[in-house]
């Protein structure tokens, strides 16, 4: 197992390596730069700052020097907010987990109940019923459903507030504090779950669907075990055995904010700010965050490795 | 600098529009545009400047609105908005924390600092400069040294005095090696800046501290915009100089979400992604504004949703027909019509032979449909430009001023006349090429709009029209600047002085406009601040622009702004935004 571990994170760093060459040579190769947006500039100014930033130096110093930097905890400032790149993902990466980690959760657990119940009653009225909902709900566009939630339950019908995380101007705490967030946070949840439901929930349907036809199962009933344990115990364990692997590739949507969603909402999320950092070209925030998102999806996938290792005995790591 | 941070703003609102377009609303775009006014100038009587100063001819399509229009059920206002008595909140796009004047790169963030930094001298609601920190100044006869004499008694936000050494240091940092700034203050070349910059003197020549209330600053060439860009926002030398060492400017980042400044309101809280809270300033100059606090609302997304409810109580919408009835509707809002201070253009390639030549480009003018594309389509947020100007600059001007209205007949004759005759398949050829433009252009409702039109418009007239539509506004420089095109279009940043109107053939990519009655008339307005004399020679240029067509005007934004009814004395100008009356907004 730790020699396992070992060349695990061994490829880690490569891919890591690899993964930040490249896309520092992407971006580095996409047209522009963070002065060509300013049209008012006049050659030499365009000169000069690109000398003050360094722009001016051939890419694979450019990376070096990042690199370098990087190494040594310094992800450089960002230059148009002019603010270190880590405190920047402080500042937005929290709005958008807590987004993501309450819709995920949410997901989750209601996909896992619907998924059940309607594998059990399969071609039932209510398998037919949720699987059309589902369907519809996977089918919306995020804005459109978002747009029109705002507009009947903020604006209409004034129960949530159209958007943002607290009440302009608030000077809530504690108690108070969470319940205003909550109730920011409600819309964007709503729609963020609806739209991952969906899918989630076809996959643990069919999942369950093909456990429930095993050898096991009908052993178990013929051993007269309740129906609840057959389902929950048996059933259950092995259907969610795959979806382990998702876990790990949930682990950067967690942090990796959603565009639309946060735009909508009026969210203050990382989505929003790396859109706008890649639309001016803001190297050092892009690689920043990217390279963040690179390392989550690494760890994310040793991770469910593991987690399969632990929950299913019959895997082997090698 | 100013100037500068719009023309960022002008970008991202051309990059939101795309984005909010799918919400099929774009208000919110232009709900940006409502606190960015403000990196410049005054007071608003737009609303009658606009009136009277529109293009004659335009034809003002029903319900667009040519004068303000007052809340009619205030009794509709939302609940939240009513419980508001000492804050009012406005929306703005994205703050970013850098609040310290000069060392901004987003036009928002010179939104929240012109809140918190007063100005030696602003400009009133036509662009013509105004005292405000600065009581008087003096131009010295040869037109090179400017020397300002401030208030008594002026003193920064936290009670310490402001004399001319803060303004002798906010001007001496600016020529650091270190800047990274876009301040426009190191072009005026003050006399001693470039050795300073260098290295190798320890203070600029030029900058002279006469007495605690009087400072000067001498130029090595006279320039009228000196009077404004030197007389902008100054910065405490004890908070943002107590750590300064030449070519070293990195600590200042530090003081950026801490300003210390001396304008109308101090900075309360700066919660990243949300909200910028001020309160007032006991200190400023011209006493405590009369509401205790206000708040700049990050509104990424649609603005709408906010007004309706009451999160903010001002916002600003395109000024199309159907924004307007939908807002006198809500019944709760003051309207008020407004001109930004930009237009609108195509650049030109005049490297390329077809669009060298002058009959050609006349030709595309007349043969442009532009109040179709920039008027009607746009439902009436917009009128046809035809001079580098606003019309609410005080240089604007009609007169000698062709409007080449439509007309696609004049347009095919001055076409012959340039030599290109009808070839195969109705394209004009000459010497056997087409007559082919490469067009560029932004991703924007509008920019579809205008390919669409154009294309049918250019084929009337045989010319054949290639567009290319650019999500990225820097994909699209990058084309630009690789020389791939004939027509670009774009929009200028917000112009306070009229000279800023040609910047584009100084700094930027137009160096193929080679007139040198153009240097000359540009100079002159430049070397007198005498404004009558100003005014003539801008004249002049603007007749010689108007039909030399080094660059293709095309329109000039209409935006409204809708407030809470509640709200007293709120003027906006074009120049400065909501800063200049800010301080005297009352909640009734």
């Amino acid at each position: 197992m730790s020699t396992y571990l070992t060349k695990r994170l061994l490829y880690m760093i490569i891919i890591l390596f690899g993964a930040s060459l490249l896309i520092f040579c992407l971006y580095a190769s996409t047209p522009g730069d963070f002065i060509t947006g300013n049209i008012k500039l006049t050659a030499e100014r365009k000169a000069e700052l690109r000398e003050i930033y360094g722009l001016n130096k051939p890419v694979l110093e450019r990376y070096g020097l990042w690199m370098k930097n990087a190494l040594h905890g310094d992800f450089g400032y960002s230059l148009a907010q002019q603010k270190p790149v880590l405190q920047l993902f402080n500042d937005y990466i929290w709005n958008s987990f807590l987004l993501a980690a309450v819709s995920t959760f949410l997901t989750w657990v209601i996909a896992v109940i619907i998924g059940v119940v309607s594998a059990y009653k399969q071609y039932s009225w209510f398998d037919t019923l949720v699987m059309v909902a589902i369907f519809a709900a996977m089918s919306l566009p995020s804005f459109f459903i978002g747009l029109f939630l705002i507009k009947i339950l903020a604006v209409d019908l004034k129960w949530l507030p159209p958007g943002g995380i607290i009440t302009t101007g608030s000077n809530a705490t504690g108690w108070e504090y969470i319940k205003e967030v909550v109730r920011h946070m409600a819309l964007p949840v709503i729609v963020m779950t609806l739209l991952g439901l969906g899918s989630l929930t076809r996959y643990f349907r069919s999942n369950m669907i093909d456990v429930l036809r095993q050898d096991y199962i009908r052993t178990a009933r013929a051993k007269g075990l309740r129906e609840r344990k057959v389902l929950f115990t048996h059933a259950l364990r092995n259907a969610l055995l795959p979806a382990i692997t998702l876990v790990g590739f949930e682990l950067p949507a967690l942090f990796g904010g959603s565009l639309i969603i946060e735009k909508i909402f009026n969210w203050p999320g990382i989505g929003q700010l790396y859109m706008q950092s890649f639309g001016l070209r803001d190297y050092p925030l892009l690689m920043g965050f990217t390279m963040f998102i690179a390392i989550l999806t690494v760890i994310g996938t040793l991770l469910s490795d593991l987690l399969y290792r632990i929950a299913d005995p019959r895997v082997r790591l090698q | 600098m100013k100037q500068r941070l719009m023309l960022i703003t002008t970008l991202l609102l051309t990059g939101s529009l795309l984005l909010s377009a799918c919400g099929g609303n774009n208000a919110n775009t232009d709900g940006n545009d409502a606190a960015k006014g403000n990196t410049g100038t005054t007071n608003t009587s737009t609303a009658q400047s606009t009136a009277t100063n529109a293009p004659g001819a335009e034809v003002v399509p029903a319900g667009a609105l040519s004068e303000p229009f007052t809340a009619t059920d205030l009794s509709k206002l939302p609940a939240t908005a009513q419980k508001r008595n000492d804050t009012i909140i406005v929306g703005l796009t994205d703050p970013s924390g850098a609040f310290t004047p000069y060392f901004q790169q987003s036009g928002y963030d010179g939104n929240v600092s012109s809140l918190l930094y007063a100005s030696l001298v602003t400009v009133d609601e036509k662009g013509v400069p105004t005292p405000e920190l600065a009581e008087s100044w003096d131009i010295s006869e040869d037109g090179l040294t400017y020397t300002f004499h401030l208030r008594k008694d002026l003193k920064f936000s936290d009670g310490s005095p402001l004399t001319a050494d803060d303004v002798a240091f906010t001007w001496t940092i600016q020529y650091d090696k270190a800047y990274d700034g876009g301040s426009q203050l190191p072009t005026l070349n003050v006399k001693g800046g470039k050795a300073y910059k260098e290295g190798t003197a320890q203070s600029i020549e030029g900058i002279k501290v006469i007495d605690p209330q009087t400072i000067s600053a001498t130029l090595e060439v006279p320039n009228a915009t000196a009077l404004v860009t030197l007389g902008s926002n100054v910065l405490s030398k004890a908070y943002y100089g107590k750590d300064y060492k030449f070519g070293h400017l990195e600590y200042i980042k530090k003081l950026h979400e801490h300003p210390l400044g001396d304008g109308p309101y101090k900075l309360e809280k700066f919660i990243p992604g949300q909200e910028v809270r001020f309160v007032a300033n006991e200190n400023y100059f011209k006493g405590k504004p009369k509401t205790e606090h206000f708040i700049y609302k990050t509104t990424e997304g649609d603005v709408w949703q906010f007004l309706e409810t009451g999160e903010v109580d001002y916002a600003s919408f395109s000024a199309t027909e159907e924004n307007i009835e939908k807002l006198k509707g809500l019944g709760f809002v003051n309207i008020i019509p407004y001109t930004p201070s930009t237009y609108g253009y195509m650049q030109v390639n005049l490297k390329h032979e077809q669009v060298k030549d002058k009959l050609v480009r006349q030709a595309i003018v007349y043969g442009l449909d532009r109040q179709s594309i920039y008027v009607d389509a746009a439902q009436g947020a917009g009128s046809v430009a035809n001079i580098p100007a606003s019309p609410i600059s005080w240089a604007y001007t009609e007169e000698g001023i062709n409007p080449y209205k439509y007309d696609p007949e004049k347009a095919k004759q001055l076409l012959d006349e340039a030599g290109w005759k009808a070839g195969a398949n109705g394209i004009r050829e000459k010497d056997g090429k087409p007559l082919s433009i490469h067009y560029l252009g932004s991703k924007s409702k509008n920019t579809d709009i205008f390919i669409a039109v154009a294309k049918e418009n250019f084929a009337a007239i045989g010319i054949d029209f290639q567009p290319e539509v650019f999500a990225d506004f820097n994909s699209l420089v990058s084309k630009v600047e690789g020389g791939d095109y004939d027509l670009v279009s774009f929009s200028t940043s917000m112009l306070t002085d009229p000279s800023e109107g040609f910047m584009q053939f100084f700094n930027g990519e137009i160096k193929d406009y080679d007139n040198p009655k153009f240097i000359e008339l540009y100079n002159k307005a430049l070397a007198t601040t005498d404004i009558e004399q100003r005014k003539v020679v801008y004249k002049e240029l603007y007749q010689l622009f108007n039909d030399e067509l080094p660059i293709i005007f095309t329109n000039y934004k209409k935006t409204v702004y809708a407030y809470n009814g509640r709200i007293g004395n709120l003027t906006v100008s074009p120049y400065i935004g909501l800063a200049g009356s800010l301080p005297e907004w009352t909640l009734k």
